[in-house]
């Protein structure tokens, strides 16, 4: 072998090499000489045989056993279906949220002075500054949603982490027969679930809907709880009323999140399993009975609404007396907080009404 | 026409694949060496690429149907592969399997 064939062996093989593990290099080096060499042997010139080899990178390709897609088809259509879900629920929160903060971040004092200076309808203004925050924020919002989603289904497709969907199957003698090739198999027609109700059916929109609120509530909550207040913009000053106990609000948020967190997972339950079933029914009354718990405790324990909101209209109102006395009258912290509790319990009993009926009447049962 | 002729190699190649295992394994009842069974497959009309099989003997090795043994005598080191005692044993069972899928063939390509 002359030098030169020596010199492009050894390029071929360090082409394919450094595309492998290193502690494949070594090896896999010393058979590819083996290999070239014996070619060489045989009677073809240096380069025919690297050709005959083919490009190195497809020879590594070959090499390597680790699987070389990010996500296979055994995960893509959960994948999809995912991504779906949370792109709608996070970008249309998100959005709404931008908005949202965009519109009440534009309406301050200098800002209504101005645009009143220059004749500008504050409120276009507002609403304007608002939407293009709000598709800024979707964009980056959808390609982090995108990310993380993508990121969380290739760990899992590495690690091969399955959804196990299935229950485990009960044993039986066959568990005994010792045949390689039936080993695999571990589907079979028992495990075909009844074909649900159509009335069982939970429709998809109405649980899509329901996430996307409640994860637009909480982020309101968290990023803009001033929005929830009576706002007054008279004679170039602004001023804010809140109706939620904005002091203590580092108490009562926690809370407030954590009751419309369980909701949330109640709500992507039911999503995923689509269809009333005890699974979903027990998780509805849970979830329901978890929710009541925490509206006594931050509606008769905290003082969840502001105490002084009566008051503060109140003065605020002054030159409108009828009104304000109206409320004054009316704003009794206990008997705003009880209908408010009645309203929750109503509404939860309701739901796990509803959700009881349907599966008890329609449910699908294994 | 240059479509046809790509599916037909397509799926040609799908079915050479689909026995690539069983003919490698096949030769392996003594030790050979990677290039020497590239050359006695093809004398026996089985061509097969040597950047197919030598990443095909290392997984066979990694499976551990095939085991390996560095031979330093001559000019060069030179790996020498052969089939182990669970590669016997599937060996046995994939070429049981062979005859009888052959056997059906038969039946159904005489129908065709």
């Amino acid at each position: 072998m002359s030098d030169r064939d020596r010199e492009l062996m050894e390029r071929y093989i360090y082409q394919v090499v450094k595309r492998l593990p290193k502690d494949q290099r070594a090896e896999v080096a010393l058979e590819l000489r083996e290999l070239i060499g014996d070619m060489a042997e045989s009677g073809d010139a240096m380069e025919e045989v690297l050709t005959q080899l083919g490009d190195p990178a497809e020879f590594a390709e070959k090499y390597q056993d680790k699987s070389r897609h990010l996500i296979g088809p055994e995960y893509y259509d959960d994948y999809l279906w995912f991504l779906k879900v949370v792109l709608i629920c996070a970008g249309t929160a998100v959005f709404i949220v931008s908005v949202v903060q965009g519109v009440t971040g534009t309406i301050t004092p200098g800002f209504l002075d101005v645009a009143g200076a220059l004749g500008i309808n504050m409120a276009v203004a507002g609403v304007f500054a608002g939407i293009i925050a709000g598709i800024g924020n979707l964009a980056v919002s959808c390609i982090g949603v995108f990310g993380g989603v993508t990121l969380l289904f290739a760990l899992m497709e590495r690690n091969k982490i399955r959804f196990e969907r299935k229950k485990k199957k009960e044993w039986s003698v066959d568990d005994l027969a010792e045949d390689h090739f039936a080993k695999g198999i571990s589907w079979t027609p028992k495990q075909l679930a009844p074909i649900p109700h159509k009335k069982a059916l939970i429709s998809r929109g109405d649980s899509i809907i329901g996430i996307v609120f409640i994860v637009l509530f909480i982020m309101l909550l968290i990023f803009a709880p001033r929005l929830f207040s009576a706002i007054f913009y008279e004679a170039g000053e602004l001023t804010v009323i809140p109706v939620f106990n904005v002091e203590q609000w580092h108490m009562i948020l926690p809370l407030f999140i954590f009751g419309l967190v369980i909701g949330l997972a109640d709500e992507i339950f039911r999503l995923v399993v689509g269809y009333y079933c005890r699974a979903v029914m027990i998780s509805n009354i849970v979830c329901g009975a978890v929710q009541i718990v925490l509206a006594v405790v931050l509606l008769k324990i905290f003082p969840i609404l502001n105490p002084d909101f009566a008051t503060d209209l109140m003065i605020h109102l002054d030159r409108e007396r009828g009104v304000a006395e109206w409320i004054a009258a009316h704003w009794n912290g206990q008997t705003i907080s009880n209908i408010f509790l009645a309203i929750v319990i109503f509404a939860t009993f309701l739901e796990i009404g509803t959700t009881v009926y349907k599966t008890l009447r329609y449910g699908v049962e294994n | 026409m240059g479509e046809e002729r790509d599916l037909l190699g397509s799926l040609v190649m799908e079915l050479r694949r689909g026995v690539l295992v069983l003919s490698v394994l096949s030769q392996m009842g003594k030790a050979k060496y990677g290039y020497a069974l590239v050359q006695s497959m093809e004398d026996k009309g089985v061509a097969i690429d040597p950047n197919t099989l030598y990443p095909l003997l290392r997984r066979l090795e990694k499976q551990g149907l095939l085991k390996s043994t560095w031979e330093t005598g001559g000019s060069k080191p030179r790996k020498y592969y052969e089939r182990t005692a669970y590669g016997d044993e599937i060996y046995k069972e994939l070429k049981h399997q062979w005859e009888n899928m052959a056997c059906s063939m038969e039946q159904l390509l005489k129908e065709g």
